[in-house]
């Protein structure tokens, strides 16, 4: 498994999005090994506090880190290990197998999750897994998976704190030989700690995390790991998911696509999307040798000209000085400056949608709908330069819905780059888009008693998170507004479906209500014509002609069939309707038939 | 429209089996089985300026089986057309009502339904029947009540049941005899060389010419409907007008009165259908009118306020352009909606009882009708 990925990962956002940084984090007394310059000079005043203070913080802070309350700290376990699944997989151009067991062990809860990944070498295995926020690379700016806590490491030190244990790890990287060792961190220095290393012969390559956890639960509430696994199956079809929970009861969400996801394209962050603390990081790694020369380099659309309009707005900085001298103030209205300036928007190249042809083989897979419609919207800008795009898809029937005390009924499950938000549902801006759909005017009043999945998996590379735990949206106008254009789009679609199949519902009552009368019909027949005709000849016809006009629309299939179909019964008809004038003529009737006047209430002949 | 008394018993059988026929052929073909029928209802319904009688206009209706707001009708009516048929070839006769518990058995061990459940989905579907094939119910061997008692001079063959019978209207006594449904069917007038036809409104006024022995001195026939004529009264009306009988109408001068007459003048808009057969344009209104309380004085005293219903009729009655064209209807509509009167033909007792004779003995002499 390559490194730089593992420790992104664990670095908890900071880096992955360019965004906003988990502002909490950065406490000088958490972060032990990127500390910045201008601290250093007083870390011996905290020698002593520091000794404790990773656990201390880490306490503290878990609810940030995503280890509040049973249910969601077993489901950020989960979460952690197989997001590094996910992304070693997909660095490696790999087709993910991801396993993930949770046992009752004694009080304690056993998780493992393997996978069939690249494996980490021996050496890195410490390093990649047993240290928080470690050799952190700044500001990658690609589109990620959103990461909600500080990656593996941190369910490692949960795995620690509540049940004293170590964790067990077995890689390998495919050259026959396969390194088991137990590993946990050394919360005074924050390095890893890794014993009972061996070294066994064999193929296997992936990585296998075995932890064993206390204060968590398993369940099967819409937050649990089941969910969870189950919405991130639905938003990675090239990914086989087995699960086992601790009834040994095992769910496998079965790979849907041969399709590796392409790699999201690294891009410079636009200044638009720059929080202060994320321009002094960058700016104190920097090697250039000028504050201006720094800011065209690393980021989109800054030019040269631009940095004279900076340097305008900020008469009171030195744009020559090395990068790794700007303080915070002067950090702060550049920041500040970059929102007077005008940008030419950042590029959508680096999107990384799921597509809608992936999305459907998950949703037929995870869902088996009975019915679907997928959109995938153009991309669109926010806060006047964000790149994003919204994906979405409308499922009704099969396993769609959301099973409760009180019935079936709708289902929104929310991504922001293919990561699933499980929390924070009430304050998210998918939630609130949903919410303020008028569903009645899709003929979907009823949505909330419907067997209904959502989808929206919003795609950027960097998603307006309202907060650190990185599940819920922030309500930006333009995101909202195109999460709406993308439900109505396919809560259309669905409308029309269930009117049709309304219609084929009251086809088939008609069907049935006409049979009823077949038998006494084709018994009076025989007598009234006076024909010596068999009434089982005429109730066979009969019947057939009544299958003939209340064929389910749907059995045909929808589009060109139907269409073929119809035009196959017109021709039929016209050729009936000759027969019919010839019979008229043969039948030595007195009275010669009127003329045929429709009236209007003849409701369905013409169907 | 052609009249129906030509209509013979074979030629209403093979209508009924050509209804089959047609239905057989469409399901054949691999189409629904269908009839065609002119639309009842006023929205159909036109006043025939030559025949002078209210008729179907052009709207047909079709009927389909394969519809499923008809179906059940459409099942329905062949059922009744069948049985009709059966009635026929056994010349046997039955009311709606015996049709009614002919036809309602189940529609299957496993369906909980029966072929008809009320007697009134029977009266409707006749009445589809009688319009698609163009014959009267009479025709199909199916008999409405009976209403209408005659006297006078007329006599008629009955063939009914097997038996032949002679009636002779002149000596039926204070009862008189009463008009069956179908005058026509094995029906035929002997003799019949009256005056003229007096139609009587009520029972009462008929019982007092009849005691009167006024059909004999007049040598007229009386009839009467008792209050709205049947079918069988209207069809035997016009039957004795195509003898060239004048026909007399005496009916209380009132909403009712009016109503009736105009219906065995120029037919109902229910059974516009049947048209020409049972409407008579040549009837005349002799009274009582609003006018005779000129010529009379005494019917001053005798005049009645007229209610709601009446104001209410002559309002509509002037509407009606087959009425309003005549000057003399609305001469008499607009007194009464002036007057807010009505008088009843019993008043004409108020002088002495044999007044009534008199009073249509005048009338008649001095041609003083309402068209």
């Amino acid at each position: 498994m390559a490194e730089d990925d593992i420790i992104t990962a664990a670095d908890g956002g900071i880096a992955a999005d360019g965004g906003k940084p988990v502002t909490a984090k950065p406490q000088p007394g958490a972060v032990a090994a990127p500390v910045p310059a201008t601290i250093r000079s007083s870390e011996h005043i905290f020698e002593e506090f520091r000794e404790h203070s990773v656990a201390e913080f880490f306490k503290k802070n878990r609810q940030m880190l995503g280890f509040a309350g049973k249910v969601k700290s077993l489901t950020t376990v989960v979460h952690e290990a197989v997001t590094n699944s996910l992304d070693a997989c997909e660095e490696a151009k790999i087709l993910p197998s991801i396993y993930v067991k949770i046992e009752n062990v004694n009080s304690h809860l056993k998780v493992q999750v393997e996978d069939n990944g690249p494996g980490i070498p021996e050496h890195y295995i410490g390093k990649a897994l047993g240290q928080m926020l470690a050799g952190t690379k700044f500001h990658r700016y690609v589109q990620q998976r959103g990461q909600q806590g500080i990656g593996i490491s941190g369910c490692i030190m949960f795995s620690q704190i509540t049940t004293g244990k170590q964790t067990h790890v077995r890689s390998g990287t495919g050259n026959n030989k396969i390194y088991e060792c137990d590993v946990s961190i050394d919360l005074k220095t924050n390095r890893p700690q890794v014993v009972s290393m061996i070294e066994l012969p064999g193929t296997y390559r992936g990585l296998s995390v075995i932890g064993e956890y206390s204060e968590v639960k398993n369940d099967m509430s819409e937050y649990s790991p089941y969910e969870y696994l189950k919405a991130t199956a639905m938003a990675n079809p090239h990914t086989q998911i087995t699960f086992v929970n601790p009834d040994g009861e095992r769910t496998v969400f079965a790979r849907a696509s041969d399709v590796i996801p392409k790699k999201p394209a690294p891009a410079q962050p636009h200044p638009l999307g720059i929080t202060t603390n994320d321009l002094i990081e960058q700016a104190h790694h920097s090697k250039e040798r000028k504050l201006s020369s720094f800011l065209t380099q690393n980021f989109a659309r800054v030019s040269d000209a631009k940095v004279d309009e900076l340097k305008a707005l900020c008469p009171g900085t030195n744009f020559d000085k090395m990068p790794r001298e700007l303080k915070w103030d002067e950090a702060e209205a550049i920041v500040d400056a970059f929102k007077k300036i005008k940008w030419i928007a950042p590029s959508a190249d680096p999107l990384r949608p799921i597509g809608k042809q992936q999305i459907e083989k998950a949703m037929k897979a995870v869902l088996n709908p009975e019915y679907m419609s997928v959109t995938e919207r153009a991309p669109k800008v926010y806060r006047g330069g964000v790149p994003f795009m919204v994906e979405a898809a409308i499922c009704y029937g099969g396993k769609s819905g959301r099973q409760s005390k009180e019935g079936i009924g709708l289902d929104t499950k929310r991504f922001a780059n293919r990561a699933p938000l499980l929390f924070d549902a009430g304050g998210c801006a998918i939630t609130e888009a949903v919410k303020t759909i008028d569903w009645g005017r899709y003929g979907l009043k009823n949505i909330d008693h419907m067997p209904v999945t959502l989808f929206i998996n919003l795609v950027s590379v960097f998603i307006p998170y309202t907060g650190a735990g990185k599940q819920a949206v922030a309500n930006e106008d333009e995101v909202i507004e195109e999460l709406r254009f993308a439900i109505m789009e396919i809560a259309r679609d669905l409308d029309r479906y269930i009117s049709g199949k309304s219609k084929d519902e009251q086809r088939e009552m008609k069907r049935k209500a006409i049979l009823r009368y077949v038998k006494q019909i084709a018994g009076d027949l025989p007598y009234l014509s006076g024909k010596d005709l068999k009434s089982s000849e005429l109730e066979k016809k009969l019947i057939n002609l009544i299958e003939n006009k209340y064929t389910k629309i749907f059995e045909h299939g929808r589009g060109g069939g139907t269409a073929a179909a119809a035009a196959e019964a017109d021709e039929i008809a016209e050729e009936a309707a000759k027969q019919v004038k010839k019979a008229k003529k043969a039948a030595a009737s007195a009275e010669k038939p009127k003329k045929t006047g429709k009236d209007g209430g003849e409701d369905d002949i013409e169907e | 429209m052609k009249k129906k008394d030509e209509i013979t018993d074979a030629e209403t059988k093979t209508r009924l089996q050509n209804l089959g026929i047609h239905m057989v052929a469409e399901i054949d073909a691999g189409v629904s089985p269908s009839f065609e029928a002119p639309t009842r209802g006023s929205g159909n319904v036109t006043y025939d300026e030559k025949e002078k009688v209210l008729v179907l206009g052009d709207k047909v209706e079709k009927r389909i089986f394969l519809n499923v707001a008809q179906a059940k009708k459409f099942m329905q009516t062949v059922a009744i057309a069948s049985k009709c048929k059966k009635f026929k070839e056994e010349n046997l006769h039955t009311s709606i009502r015996g049709l009614f518990y002919q036809l309602k058995f189940s529609l299957g061990e496993d369906i909980e339904e029966d072929l008809f459940e009320e007697q009134e989905e029977s009266n409707d579907l006749v009445e589809d029947l009688e319009v698609a094939l163009d014959v009267k119910r009479e025709d199909l061997n199916l008999s409405t009540d009976r209403k209408g008692v005659v006297a006078g001079p007329l006599i008629i063959r009955d063939k009914f049941g097997g038996a032949e019978t002679t009636i002779d209207c002149s000596k039926q006594g204070r009862s008189g005899w009463m008009i069956p449904s179908d005058v026509d069917n094995g029906m035929e007038f002997i003799k019949c060389d009256a005056d003229y036809v007096l139609v009587i409104e009520k029972d009462a006024l008929w019982q007092r010419l009849n005691e009167d022995q006024f059909w004999r001195k007049e040598n007229c026939i009386i009839i009467t409907p008792k209050g709205q004529a049947s079918r069988g009264c209207r069809r035997l009306i016009r039957k004795l007008a195509d003898r060239g009988i004048p026909i007399y109408c005496f009916m209380d001068c009132d909403a009712w009165g009016w109503y009736i007459y105009w219906t065995i003048k120029t037919g109902s808009m229910n059974l516009a259908y049947l048209g020409a057969n049972i409407a008579t344009p040549e009837a005349r209104f002799i009274g009582v009118t609003m006018k005779d309380i000129e010529t009379y004085d005494f019917l001053k005293k005798l005049t009645i306020r007229a209610k709601e219903v009446d104001i209410k009729r002559a309002q509509e009655m002037l509407g009606y352009e087959w009425i309003s064209r005549h000057k003399e209807w609305v001469e008499e509509l607009k007194k009464v909606l002036d007057t807010k009167k009505k008088i009843e033909q019993d008043a004409l007792q108020g002088p002495r009882l044999t007044f009534v004779g008199e009073y249509i003995r005048a009338k008649i002499k001095n041609k003083d009708f309402l068209p």
